[in-house]
């Protein structure tokens, strides 16, 4: 282990590291989120829609010349439908089942989405370079790369918009109820195979819409949700089931420990440090940092 | 009547001409030899694993048209090796559905050991042309080999480059260097940083300021990395990178404006890959790569018979590809031309003679594809010394070979590295 005495120069640029990759990090949780917290489904195939989003972003890119900022209001459309497609032609059947079969589910259709896209684009890696994609902004000791405030910036509107959404929409109360009492929603009036398409779908638009984002910052290949996907989960049970802000913070935590762990003691120990702070979390607080207490035994 | 016999004749006389022209080293193939190759053709490190397999692919055609092996036509049976585990189920279906007795690949140092392992439990030989995890051979198998370099040999490689070309230009002797090591944390990566390490402290005396590992696939953000950079300010960064770690850190330094001198790596991941010129353009323009020749290599400076073959395979590269051989083709042809010299050697795929003709094979340097030699040592593994490697650097978006200078008409250029805007 290497442990380096923190230098008072370093402190600016490691907050603002922290804040960027936390925004990354936020944008992909927020969908992981939406689905576990209201469907009760671990969406194993999340890091291949972020995949998806990512080779949209090169192929607009490559043959349209569009650029990725431009695509992002594309995708939102394209997403929601590829969400209602795969909820119907895979998720549905599945709802109502127990826990391993969804999770079997979504295990098959990650490694089918992956295996598509090795087949249609081979495994090479890809890569999206608009004119921005080295800008790099300096500010007071500290630099970052443009597109990264970009999907910070999306990732906190992203954040605050589905916040809303959940909170004060109609949609999103019924949202929240059928998340609370399946039957009872049901007994209600309410169409809960409507709410979990829509659930599906909105949560596939969020992580689809990342990897647009992500796009200018990383390379493109089959498996390249994988990297990000499982830190997703860790941030999603430390932030608590279905809470947004939560997953924002969450996020914000997990790129602390990343960032300031690296620093400190060594890259080698990063993951051993937020993985001991998400079993803390789950002993201490197991509906995670900022869910309401109980909500764990609803069903995850 | 007259005319229909001399039809008949000149008929088989066109026939006879075919058949000679078909096999243009004059011997006519006589059935099929079959080997398995296994790759990983799914998952994570496909990308690579699908230039290797293109390599052997080529290559064989090649052999194919210099009287295959034995007298027979080679031909695959190809297994994906996505995972350790699914290395070893691919090695015992290769073997006994498919009937081979001889397996190649890798490519990668977290598959070879299983799949090696798995082809030993069979009594089946395996031929490693890729992997450089130092302990491949290290464990007693008789039915392993590996034409490639192993990792003690990348990290000699390394060190020599940086202590008898690069500390002279920087005006430095190389105990006045200080050198940081940074490596993704496979076997293969930990293979060559630590022989690297071994030999820069204890032949050189050089100044070590960090050691780190870290994980390739989930690493996302260098920058904690590259400020402790900043703080110990090594002349030189020794890294070994895996896939998109190279292109991440690279543009990391550049957004943090680190300077250190020089950044050396090897193999035909990473900096080594073609992925990396891609990504960044002349913004990657810099780095070092250790790996199997590129352009600006002299192929004259070869023996005959490797200027010979080392020309062939350029040729069918170039023209299946467009493109000068990148580093997965090179490995994997280079090994499976020496599999070829050890069967046309054996007559047999039996181990016990075929082992004994791999022991009696002694190549010089630049006898062979990429100016290879090969001299076998009793574990398997072909002499570092003989498997001539050489230094590529970044230039204008392309690795250009520079070093041994001997064998390039290249120069290695910003040494030190200069301000990042000032690299074109």
């Amino acid at each position: 282990m290497c442990i380096i005495r923190a230098s008072v120069t370093a402190v600016p640029q490691l907050l603002v590291s922290t804040v960027l990759l936390g925004g990354i990090y936020a944008l992909i949780a927020v969908g992981l989120t939406l689905i576990f917290g209201i469907m009760r489904v671990v969406n194993f195939a999340h890091g291949e829609f972020l995949m998806l989003g990512m080779y949209l972003a090169f192929w607009a890119f490559t043959l349209l010349a569009l650029d990725p900022y431009v695509l992002l209001f594309v995708s939102i459309p394209l997403f929601f439908g590829a969400g209602l497609l795969t909820y119907t032609l895979v998720m549905k059947g599945v709802i109502h089942a127990s826990h391993n079969v969804q999770i079997f589910t979504t295990v098959g259709l990650s490694i089918a989405l992956q295996n598509v896209a090795l087949v249609l684009w081979t495994g090479d890696f890809r890569f999206v370079r608009p004119w921005y994609y080295s800008v790099v902004v300096r500010l007071g000791g500290t630099a970052f790369n443009l597109s990264q405030i970009a999907a910070f910036v999306v990732s906190v509107g992203f954040t605050v918009a589905l916040f809303a959404f959940m909170k004060w929409s109609y949609t999103g109360r019924v949202m929240r109820a059928t998340a609370q009492d399946r039957d009872a929603a049901s007994l209600m009036g309410i169409d809960t195979d409507r709410v979990y398409g829509l659930t599906w779908a909105i949560g596939i638009v969020c992580v689809g819409v990342a990897g647009v984002l992500l796009a200018p910052l990383y390379p493109v290949y089959p498996t390249a949700g994988l990297q990000f996907v499982l830190l997703a989960y860790v941030v999603v049970v430390l932030g608590g089931l279905g809470d947004m802000v939560g997953a924002l913070l969450g996020s914000l935590i997990v790129a602390a420990v990343e960032v300031v762990g690296s620093y400190v003691f060594g890259t080698a120990w990063k993951e051993v440090l937020y993985f001991l702070l998400f079993i803390a979390i789950l002993l201490i607080r197991p509906a995670g940092l900022f869910g309401q207490r109980g909500t764990e035994t609803l069903g995850v | 009547m007259r005319h229909w016999r001399a039809a008949l004749v000149i008929s088989v006389l066109v026939a006879f001409a075919g058949l000679a022209v078909t096999t243009s080293q004059g011997q006519s193939l006589t059935g099929e030899y079959k080997i398995g190759v296994l790759e990983p053709l799914t998952g994570p490190i496909a990308f690579e694993g699908k230039r290797h397999l293109e390599g052997y692919e080529m290559m064989r055609d090649l052999i194919n048209e210099r009287g295959g092996v034995m007298g027979k036509r080679l031909v695959f049976a190809v297994g994906d090796a996505s995972d350790p585990t699914a290395a070893a189920s691919e090695v015992t279906r290769l073997i006994t559905r498919e009937g081979v007795k001889i397996l190649t690949g890798t490519y990668s140092s977290t598959l070879c050991g299983a799949a090696s392992e798995a082809a030993a439990r069979h009594n089946a030989i395996y031929w490693e042309t890729s992997c450089v995890d130092p302990r491949f051979t290290r464990r007693g198998l008789k039915n392993v080999f590996r034409t490639e370099i192993d990792g003690t040999g990348f990290g000699w490689y390394n060190i020599e480059f940086i202590a008898k070309h690069l500390a002279p230009r920087f005006n430095l002797k190389p105990n006045q260097l200080k050198i940081a090591f940074l490596s993704e944390d496979s076997s293969y990566g930990q293979g060559v940083t630590e022989a690297a390490r071994q030999r820069a402290k204890q032949e050189f005396g050089m100044q070590e300021v960090a050691a780190e590992y870290y994980a390739f696939a989930t690493t996302n953000d260098f920058t904690p990395i590259i400020l402790k950079l900043k703080q110990l300010n090594p002349d030189v960064v020794h890294q070994i990178a895996r896939g998109n770690d190279a292109v991440i850190f690279w543009r990391q330094s550049r957004e943090q404006n680190v300077l250190f001198k020089a950044l050396v790596h090897a193999g035909a991941t990473g900096y080594g890959s073609p992925d990396f010129g891609k990504a960044l353009g002349t913004d990657g323009n810099g780095p070092f790569a250790l790996l199997e020749p590129g352009p600006g290599f002299r192929v004259e400076v070869l023996r005959p018979e490797g200027q010979k073959i080392e020309t062939a395979f350029r040729g069918i590269v170039q023209r299946k590809t467009g493109s000068y051989p990148l580093g997965g083709h090179q490995l994997a042809a280079g090994g499976l031309w020496l599999l070829k010299l050890v069967l046309d050697q054996a007559k047999t795929d039996d181990l016990e003679k075929f082992r004994a003709a791999v022991m009696a094979l002694d190549l010089p340097v630049g006898s062979s594809v990429n100016g290879w030699g090969a001299k076998f040592a009793d574990n398997g593994q072909n002499a570092n010394e003989r498997v001539q490697h050489y230094m590529l650097q970044w230039q204008g978006g392309q690795l250009v070979t520079v070093w041994p200078e001997e064998f390039t008409t290249n120069r290695a250029k910003w040494i030190p590295l200069g301000p990042w805007d000032q690299r074109k």
